[in-house]
């Protein structure tokens, strides 16, 4: 029998070195993000890239202000991850609403449905800034500190509460459902329910 | 600046539709008011005569006026003319309803979904008016409109359950 934590510092040092990003871009930071990946800023050699499927991801970059609709994918898709994964909040949206403050569309506090590892304050973070908060997040998880997976794990009850509050309970079902009665209208329209 | 052009085409539309005021605003832009049951007429009158885009239907809530007032911008690539066309109709839920320009413009089917969802105004012929739009299920139940009269402020305390310590003094917000 392999006793695994003695390995454990250098699965984390592989961790840090190999963070694939979930292809979710929210709001403005999503246009901070060609730079980072390009040229220029080149996030590759940290071993970062994105990848469009959330199975195989372990870092979330939520880029700006989320939305209740967007907040309902975020979440379905950021308990898609494999564990562990990480969250890193762009910018003051997702911190306390920031200029959206008393839009009725934007959430002001991302921390209370989901866990939020570390988060860049600005309004928009430049991709310097972005680019220190991804350092901050590798140091995180080389001392064993970005625990946001294990937090969603044990206090599932509090934030299922928060996000139950917001988009009422039963929510997951209901948006699934929310098209099909308009989209059988459409079969019926193009003469689909016919044959 | 020569506004001969402009001159002409508000003439010419004004003598099919005695209904209608015009003016020319400045260059390339010229204005109608309409009474709204004669409003098809007139989107009619112009698509003949070659405005053939509809660039927009937006809304302005005058509550002192208890009016809800219609713009359909239109845009003509023949002339190169952007014509506002105004409309006025009560602010009412009820008694805000206007007929539907969807067939003449197929345009305007989303354009009418979006001023019905935030101002409610009821297009008259358009039956995917209930069609989920923008806002979410639960927002739409609460009634929550760009109408001045909504409390946007307390719906947002409400809904996230905000700390109460926001001045709602416009002057000068505390945060």
């Amino acid at each position: 029998m392999v006793d695994w934590r003695l390995y454990e510092p250098l699965i984390n040092f592989a961790r840090k070195r190999s963070m694939w990003i979930v292809s979710f871009c929210t709001g403005c930071g999503g246009i901070e993000m060609p730079p980072l990946m390009t040229s220029r800023y080149d996030l590759e050699r940290f071993g970062m890239m994105p990848n469009p499927a959330p199975r195989m991801a372990d870092l979330f970059l939520i880029t700006g202000y989320v939305t209740p609709k967007t907040l309902k994918r975020i979440i379905i898709t950021y308990e898609m991850q494999p564990d562990p994964k990480y969250v890193l909040a762009h910018g003051s949206c997702p911190l306390n609403g920031g200029i959206y403050w008393d839009a009725y569309n934007a959430i002001k506090h991302l921390d209370k449905y989901i866990p939020v590892d570390v988060a860049i304050a600005g309004c928009m973070p430049r991709p310097e800034a972005v680019m220190d908060g991804i350092k901050k997040m590798m140091e995180l998880i080389e001392t064993g500190k970005a625990d946001g997976w294990k937090r969603y794990k044990e206090n599932y009850e509090y934030y299922k509460k928060n996000q139950d509050e917001l988009f009422g309970e039963g929510w997951r079902e209901r948006t699934a459902r929310r098209w099909i009665p308009w989209l059988m209208n459409k079969r019926k329209e193009i003469g689909g329910g016919e044959q | 600046m020569n506004l001969e052009k402009e001159q002409i085409i508000v003439e010419t539309l004004l003598q099919k539709a005695p209904y209608a005021e015009g003016k020319v605003r400045r260059e390339r832009r010229i204005e109608f008011c309409i009474p709204p049951d004669r409003i098809r007429d007139f989107l009619v009158l112009l698509k003949e005569n070659n405005f053939e885009s509809m660039m927009q239907i937006t809304a302005v809530d005058w509550l002192k006026d208890g009016e809800i007032e219609l713009v359909y911008q239109m845009w003509s690539y023949t002339h190169a003319i952007h014509a506002f066309v105004k409309t006025r109709i009560p602010r009412d839920v009820d008694k805000a309803r206007v007929p539907s320009v969807r067939d003449i413009y197929p345009a305007a089917e989303t354009y009418e979904r979006d001023v019905h969802e935030f101002y409610k105004v009821t297009f008259e012929g358009n039956d995917k008016l209930e069609m989920p739009w923008i806002l979410e299920d639960e927002d739409r139940e609460a009634g929550v409109s760009h109408r001045k009269d909504f409390d946007m402020l307390g719906y947002v305390k409400k809904k996230y359950r905000l700390l109460d310590r926001f001045e709602e003094d416009k002057e000068n917000y505390v945060i």
